[in-house]
């Protein structure tokens, strides 16, 4: 995903000469070819997310788009107030990119897991948070953000991830990427675990249920059609790599909140009862609760209540 | 108002002026720092009548000077210099920290002609003015960035990353003041966390480094000539400078002056004029 994203940016960096790419001394082997290519769009600020984050935000403010890029926590929590102060307040053309979503860099440990970033940045106000779901998604929102001017977070996942999401282009922010259509309920998920989506869909369909599953790649401001006819349709569960409080479930609570819809909502986050527990993505994702026997489990709970009811 | 320019041709009378603003908005408003404003004002006056390229008729210009108050607190100096040069109307200064006022407390730049950036948490200005010197070095833009910061503001890593990132880009254009006041929060920067050798640690960092006394119109002036190297110029204060009760006092970093401050204040000021 994050290849995908360069070659992407690469690409429009060199219709727009107005693109700046800055990392936090990150990327080998990434970044490599922006900086050989456009070397006078390109800045390795050296290793001060902080200064880093203020830097790009006055660079933006002489009218450049300026993508600013680290791994998850560095380029958010490690400099969230000049993200707050100096990009959101002063309506800078920043993009935070970050890349090793969730567990993504799962042998590297806690301190490289990005699991508290999404709640983080969706707190702040004036920023469109994106979590593109795979290298199709990473691409056609990369080129609609460098298009774009206002102030972003990007959220990216690491390398091989497959492409699952179809062919429809996202030409409009705000739009759910719904991968399969059903009749009787949604799983609703952000970034790549959308594989795990559907597993749990196939798990259900088996029972005789059939559920929609969507990527919702803009997290800031919700699908307001699609969310309303999914409640109305059946239970929704919400997946996300990242943890419970403040994440993409609960964004959807809040959303649901506003519009006054009754719906069943459930959500699979990542427990964090071991933050020291090392281990791949796959472990690390089953180990706190992420995996697709539980997302058809959680459905299954909301639709007894339902038949109850 | 349209004739303030003309009315204040001196960076003296307008320091003056200012003084006599922050000394009304602070008391008025109950607002704390008007002696982080009087310790700054006379390096804004010199900025703000020449020694800067920025007015009223350039502020939207992309060559102009960017200056920037990292100090935040001290928004009754910045916005008394603004609204005395014409940049916005002088009557504004009346409605300080009220409900709806553009003058906050803290230097807000929305809808504040003149005012370039949003500060208040230490440590952001330098490297945004940073971010500006870079845009402009790489895009070829002339114009340069005054950043304006408080000594305690120093104790903050930004800054040190920020020196370091401009010594190794070559920023020339970019220049640094700091209000060396050595007063801080709660007590003198020397006890809470020491900064000297001050000027040595910029030099070490790769700046040309100018110690001046930064309440002398003519040596503000002639600290901020260009040089090949980014400046840092260390401009030592008084925190309070013009009203004796004022000066060199913690308490002052946080009382509002009551109407008999002012009072007191303001012959102070008329005296000193005089004489």
């Amino acid at each position: 995903m994050r290849d995908t994203f360069i070659e992407t940016l690469l690409e429009e960096a060199k219709i727009n000469t107005n693109i700046f790419l800055i990392t936090g001394d990150l990327g080998f082997g990434v970044l490599d070819k922006f900086q050989k290519e456009l070397p006078d769009q390109f800045i390795n600020s050296g290793v001060n997310e902080q200064t880093m984050m203020g830097m790009a935000a006055g660079i933006a403010s002489t009218g450049k788009r300026v993508f600013v890029y680290s791994i998850g926590n560095f380029a958010t929590l490690r400099c969230l107030e000049q993200i707050r102060n100096d990009v959101c307040l002063m309506d800078n053309s920043v993009v935070v990119v970050s890349v090793g979503a969730g567990y993504a860099y799962g042998p590297q440990g806690y301190t490289h897991h990005a699991l508290e970033d999404i709640a983080v940045i969706r707190a702040l106000p004036n920023i469109e948070v994106v979590v593109p779901s795979d290298p199709l998604e990473a691409s056609q929102i990369t080129k609609l953000l460098a298009q774009g001017s206002f102030p972003s977070y990007l959220r990216l996942g690491k390398s091989n991830e497959e492409t699952i999401s179809r062919k429809d282009l996202i030409t409009q922010l705000g739009k759910v990427n719904e991968i399969i259509s059903g009749e009787n309920g949604t799983i609703l998920f952000v970034g790549s675990i959308g594989k795990v989506a559907l597993e749990a869909a196939s798990l259900l369909l088996n029972k005789g249920i059939s559920v929609s599953v969507a990527s919702v790649p803009f997290i800031s401001r919700q699908d307001t059609d699609y969310l309303v006819k999914s409640a109305k349709k059946g239970p929704i569960v919400t997946v996300e790599e990242h943890a419970i409080r403040g994440g993409f479930g609960s964004s959807v609570l809040e959303f649901l909140n506003k519009e006054n819809v009754a719906a069943l909502v459930g959500i699979i986050a990542a427990e964090q009862n071991n933050l020291s527990q090392i281990g791949s993505q796959e472990f690390l994702r089953i180990s706190n609760g992420i995996d697709a026997s539980r997302i058809a489990a959680k459905f299954l709970a909301l639709a007894g209540d339902s038949n109850q009811k | 108002m349209k004739d303030a320019v003309a009315q204040f041709p001196s960076a003296s009378n307008l320091a003056l002026a200012a003084r006599r603003e922050i000394i009304g908005m602070t008391s008025a408003a109950k607002a704390s720092h008007v002696a982080s404003a009087l310790s700054v004002i006379d390096i804004l006056s010199v900025l703000y009548t020449g020694a800067a390229n920025i007015s009223p008729a350039n502020k939207e210009r992309e060559n102009r000077d960017i200056v920037i108050l990292s100090k935040g607190h001290a928004a009754s100096a910045l916005y008394s210099v603004l609204a005395l040069q014409g940049f916005f109307p002088t009557e504004w200064l009346n409605k300080y920290c009220q409900n709806n006022s553009p003058l906050g407390g803290h230097v807000t730049f929305k809808g504040v002609p003149g005012v370039e950036l949003s500060t208040g948490s230490l440590g952001h200005g330098l490297p945004y003015g940073l971010g500006i010197a870079m845009a402009r070095k790489l895009t070829g833009i002339q114009g340069r960035v005054f950043v304006i910061m408080s000594d305690g503001e120093c104790d903050e890593g930004t800054t040190w990353e920020s020196a370091m990132i401009a010594n190794h880009h070559k920023l020339d254009n970019l220049v640094i003041i700091v209000d060396r006041n050595r007063i801080q929060s709660l007590t003198f920067t020397e006890d809470t966390l020491k900064l000297e050798p001050f000027a040595d640690k910029w030099k070490a960092f790769g700046w040309e480094t100018r110690t001046i006394d930064g309440h002398d119109h003519i040596s503000i002036e002639r600290a901020v000539t260009k040089s090949n190297l980014p400046v840092c110029i260390i401009a030592e204060t008084t925190k309070g400078k013009g009203i004796d009760f004022m000066e060199n006092s913690v308490l002052w970093h946080y009382k509002s002056p009551s109407d008999i401050d002012v009072k007191n204040a303001l012959s102070q000021l008329e005296n000193n004029r005089d004489a």
